[in-house]
């Protein structure tokens, strides 16, 4: 056991993965992972700008090293075009994005969980990521294990989301589990004649004039990840099963609430994306009431009202603060007539 | 006389340029070096970003990576640094490389990654239809710069050699220097950058007068000579500074 913090938990996971490369540009609240990158010996390239960082972590992962790079939302945003493209000629990557209130610079050191539609529709054009969002600093060392593992299944980038939260919270960690790495498959670049290209492509050949070529590559992709996702529908159901009230939250917030898992049943999705429309639907059913919290303006709620098809009571936390009597006391007071969606 | 067929994915043909265009010349100068420098798909790797040179890899029979616009270079020095024993080349565009990759060869040279940068200049954004680049003179119309493009254009000699870069000067007319540059950077351990002059009649040339892709080329035999000094690399001069 040892006694590290969420941003040094995903480092001693990766590590753990047999990553032998790191891309990366400074940004709070991600910096210290390049820092304890730096400390370990895996290759670092410190870039001029998040658009190099990703891209030279694909060059790496081409090479045939486990690949990986770290950053907050506004270095998310400039990576969009090149997650994109990742997805376009499979290579497999790990992405980490420690959330921070945005939009543009925000508030750099609070707490947000504004990314989550990001994660899932950041970059132009259709594809089907994976993203993981766990919720203590064990569970990041874990996901960040299963982050790479599944890349490499997949041979797709994987989204690890963490939190300014998680990033800084000290807990002790069991680094000796008992969970499998998935080695690189893939053959590396520089001993064949294999074409790599972000166009609409069929084996070696840019098709980019193709409908039906483009189509199957679609299928494909999607096809492919809900395999690997099907191994990993993680989620954790807990709290007090019988009440009529299920609360959905996750990462970080899941923790400020659980002082509340006494009174009200509690769904903490760790599988982000692909949603974890079935899981949920199944244990919604069970409940009168369906709360949301969360801190974003409302990302995650619809996707969960899409499922339940019910009313739902969103909580939104905003600022990077939260106020856990206020929604304490806001889910007590919930009528089933249904009050106001929003809370103040 | 070499042939280039070794290294050129035959099934491909015809490609995707105008007839005449210098990209072409531009593959076959690459492969006749690799031919003779025992370059080919055990050790050399070749990346580009997008535009019509961007089209490049697509044609090599190497392992090749046809990247997004303006990355090709941090993508080329992530499978440099990851496997050191590879050949990197980079080839793209003025545009590519220069303008929305700027940032990226700014820093590679800094940090002299050894990477063999090939940017055919052909003083446009040809893919697009003839916009003006970074590479484009002052003065010059382009669809984008009907009064004449207000600006200077680049000096990407100054940002290479600044970190005592490998930079050279060809032109896609004169073949047999284009060969002598390229393998000359190879010689070199570090950032190396070649830039040849190539032409782009419909995007380019067809505003300045020229008649065809042919006539470009004549130009350049024109208005190019040979470096006079070993320590000046003039704007008109064919050469390298190391
Ligand atoms: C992010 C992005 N912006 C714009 C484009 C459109 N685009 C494609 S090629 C190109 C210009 C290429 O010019 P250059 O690199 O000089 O190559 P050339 O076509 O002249 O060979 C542009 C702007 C793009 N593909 N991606
Ligand atoms: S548009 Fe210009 S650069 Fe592109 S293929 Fe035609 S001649 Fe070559
Ligand atoms: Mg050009």
């Amino acid at each position: 056991m040892i006694l590290i913090n969420g941003n040094l938990a995903v480092v001693k996971g990766a590590i753990k993965s047999g990553c032998g490369f790191f891309g990366g540009y400074p940004i709070t609240p991600a910096s210290s992972i390049m820092e304890e990158i730096a400390k370990d010996g895996i290759k670092l390239m410190q870039m001029e700008d998040e658009i190099a960082s990703i891209n030279c972590a694909i060059g790496a992962s081409l090479s045939g090293k486990k690949a990986m790079t770290a950053t907050s939302g506004p270095g998310f945003s400039l990576m969009q075009e090149a997650v994109g493209y990742a997805h376009m000629i499979e290579q497999p990557l790990v992405i980490v994005n420690v959330q921070r209130v945005g939009p543009a610079t925000g508030m750099p050191t609070k707490p947000s969980q504004g990314d989550i539609m990001q994660a899932k529709y950041g970059s132009h054009g259709d594809y089907c990521p994976l993203v993981f969002y766990p919720n203590s600093v064990s569970e990041l060392y874990e996901y960040a294990i299963k982050s790479f593992n599944c890349a490499e299944e997949a041979e797709m980038p994987v989204v690890l989301l963490s939190d300014a939260y998680l990033a800084n919270l000290y807990e002790t960690v069991n680094l000796d589990i008992d969970i499998g790495i998935v080695n690189r498959k893939l053959e590396p670049v520089g001993n064949g004649a294999r074409h790599y290209t972000g166009l609409s492509h069929q084996r070696n050949s840019p098709k980019p004039q193709n409908p039906r070529q483009y189509k199957s590559f679609i299928d494909r992709i999607f096809k492919k990840t809900y395999v690997i996702a099907k191994k990993h529908a993680d989620y954790e159901y807990t709290g007090k099963k019988d009440s009529d009230t299920l609360i959905v939250a996750y990462g970080c917030v899941s923790r400020f609430l659980s002082g509340l898992k006494k009174k009200y049943a509690f769904f903490r999705p760790i599988r982000m994306w692909p949603f974890l429309k079935k899981e949920l639907g199944k244990i919604a059913k069970n409940y009168k009431k369906v709360v949301v919290v969360e801190m974003n303006n409302g990302q995650y709620r619809r996707e969960v009202e899409r499922v339940i098809r019910k009313r739902l009571y969103f909580f939104r936390v905003l600022g990077g603060e939260i106020n856990i009597p206020k929604i304490s006391r806001g889910i007590r007071r919930i009528k089933c007539k249904a009050t106001s969606l929003y809370s103040k | 006389m070499q042939g280039y067929l070794s290294l050129l994915k035959i099934k491909r043909l015809p490609t995707t340029w105008c007839p005449g265009c210098g990209n072409g010349l531009v593959i076959k100068a690459l492969i006749q070096v690799m031919e003779s420098n025992n370059l080919n798909k055990k050790n050399t790797v070749i990346v580009s970003g997008i535009g019509c040179v961007g089209r490049t890899t697509g044609y090599l029979k190497l392992d090749s990576i046809h990247t997004l616009h303006g990355r090709a270079i941090p993508v080329a020095e992530g499978i440099k640094t990851a496997n050191p024993k590879l050949n990197v080349f980079v080839v793209s565009g003025d545009g590519d490389l220069l303008a929305i990759g700027g940032n990226h060869l700014l820093h590679a040279s800094r940090r002299k990654t050894n990477i063999k940068v090939i940017c055919v200049n052909n003083r446009i954004y040809g893919m697009t239809g003839g916009q003006a680049s970074p590479a484009t003179p002052k003065k010059t119309v382009t669809t984008t710069t009907p009064k004449g493009n207000e600006f200077e254009e680049i000096n990407t000699q100054a940002i290479v050699t600044s970190n005592k870069n490998f930079f050279a000067r060809s032109t896609v007319f004169h073949l047999d220097h284009l060969k002598k540059m390229i393998k000359k950077s190879l010689e070199n351990k570090d950032f190396s950058f070649i830039e040849v002059i190539s032409n782009c009649y419909p995007g380019y040339g067809k505003k300045l007068g020229f008649t065809s892709n042919y006539e470009m080329l004549m130009d350049f035999k024109k208005k190019f000579e040979n470096q006079k000094n070993k320590s000046i690399l003039k704007k008109n001069e064919l050469g390298f500074l190391k």
